[in-house]
């Protein structure tokens, strides 16, 4: 039995590398790194004529539910988001192109961080066929090159580890508070909003909400309120006042998105199974505040 | 490996997921905004490197282009034996119709990598080790050619190469 369930496990995960999460240099050096690869500017005021923010919202709620569907890591969406922010940030585009921007975006970071990459042909069935893979492949140049070939960009996720490594957290609730802050993690990357802030700072708020949130319910933290946020913001070098600021946007954005899911309850067709299985974080609709 | 790679994860039939969100895509349009995109790219590469890579010819800037003949690069770079297996990762064959696409025949691509760059000084009190003073150029910055920049060059020379 055991062997079969190797054969079946088709993804291959390299195991958490202590060099890489109990390194103090390393937390150091992604602070240091991060803002290169926020996107340069608002850019609905100043680069977008046709694009508006609700737009983007709708595309990145699709690249959510491609990303959730196939599976894919957790990185993977807000990277996408990423890189398509950053190149919204440089080149004026017509909304006809955003969709398939977004294919482009989740093509690429997917090949970046998962072993068995997202097809183009997949991606582009679920445009419904508007774009063809070839249009995929000839736009995935496109963005190389507007972003340089920097792909490798610093996302809130690698950041996890390092918060929640230094919190007094008791062991075993550790797993539902990555889990519950990468939920969050995913939804700020929906959000204009946050597009801009340092990715250490969506962390550090995702993983104080997650705290907040989990703490109503049962004992998770014995640090909570202010406390929790001081230590947090030590953690991440962040203003204390930020972070709470911050973390208190990602509980609206929450908010929100609950209450649209109740609006739009009744066409939910997945499965609590399926919600299990997933390597993307855990629904928003899991989650009770 | 010859298997179909994300089939552990097909498409649910009838899934939401599959939709088109700002209606029609004009083909046409994608494809000259591309080109134009793409041109744009060169353009800049062109500046930040000063290097005319449609005709392969070094401009005056910051970088002093050589030809170098025999360079000791990786067999990787050099033979087409890698190449299959990158293709069939992201599923699908490669457009072949647009000039702008660096995936080409793979033993000439190469040839041309030959050309090495280094940057110059241009002047002694702008000395090329002041890391990004606040009057730094973008590509003045670096002062070794690191494995991206050699990528990037790498890139257009190929492009050039696919004219006729």
């Amino acid at each position: 039995m055991e062997l079969l369930c190797c054969e079946m496990d088709r993804v291959r995960r390299a195991v958490p590398d202590a060099n890489l999460l109990y390194d103090d240099r390393v937390l150091q050096n992604l602070l240091t790194i991060e803002e290169r690869y926020l996107p340069q500017c608002s850019y609905f005021k100043c680069v977008q004529k046709d694009i508006q923010p609700y737009m983007r919202r709708m595309v990145a709620t699709w690249m959510l539910e491609v990303c959730e569907e196939q599976k894919c890591e957790e990185e993977v969406f807000p990277l996408a988001m990423n890189y398509l922010d950053r190149f919204l940030a440089g080149v004026p585009t017509p909304k006809t192109h955003l969709q398939l921007l977004g294919a482009v975006c989740m093509f690429l970071a997917s090949k970046l961080k998962e072993t068995i990459p997202l097809t183009a042909e997949k991606l582009c069935i679920y445009t419904d066929n508007s774009i063809k893979p070839q249009e995929l492949l000839e736009w995935e140049l496109v963005v190389l090159g507007k972003l340089k070939w920097n792909l490798a960009a610093v996302t809130p996720h690698d950041f996890i580890e390092h918060i929640l490594r230094k919190l007094p957290q008791p062991s075993e609730k550790v797993p539902l508070i990555r889990k519950h802050a990468q939920t969050f993690i995913a939804l700020c990357a929906t959000d204009f909003k946050f597009a801009m802030y340092p990715p250490s700072m969506i962390a550090t708020g995702s993983v104080g909400a997650a705290i907040c949130g989990l703490q109503q319910d049962e004992d998770v933290s014995s640090l909570t309120g202010d406390a929790l946020v001081e230590l947090l913001a030590k953690i991440t070098n962040t203003d204390v006042d930020c972070l709470k600021a911050c973390q208190e946007q990602i509980e609206v954005v929450l908010l929100n998105s609950l209450q649209q899911f109740r609006q739009d309850q009744g066409d939910g067709s997945k499965s609590e199974d399926e919600l299990d299985q997933a390597s993307t974080p855990t629904d928003v609709r899991d989650i009770d505040l | 490996m010859s298997e179909p790679s994300r089939d552990a994860h097909p498409i649910p039939r009838g899934s939401k997921a599959c939709r088109r969100l700002f209606g029609p895509v004009d083909s046409e349009q994608l494809s000259r905004d591309c080109d134009a995109l793409m041109a744009s790219c060169v353009q800049e590469a062109c500046e930040r490197w000063n290097f005319d890579f449609v005709t392969e010819t070094p401009l005056k800037g910051d970088f002093a282009w050589e030809r170098v003949w025999g360079l000791g690069l990786p067999k990787l770079y050099l033979s087409s034996g890698s190449r299959g297996s990158r293709d069939d990762l992201g599923g699908g064959k490669r457009p072949s119709s647009s000039p702008a696409l660096l995936q080409g025949t793979a033993q000439e691509d190469h040839v041309d990598l030959s050309l090495s760059c280094a940057l110059v000084p241009r002047s002694p009190e702008r000395p090329e080790e002041s890391p990004g003073g606040p009057s730094t150029s973008q590509g003045r910055k670096r002062r070794q050619t690191s494995m991206t920049d050699f990528y990037h060059s790498k890139r257009r020379l190929v492009f050039s190469k696919r004219r006729p």
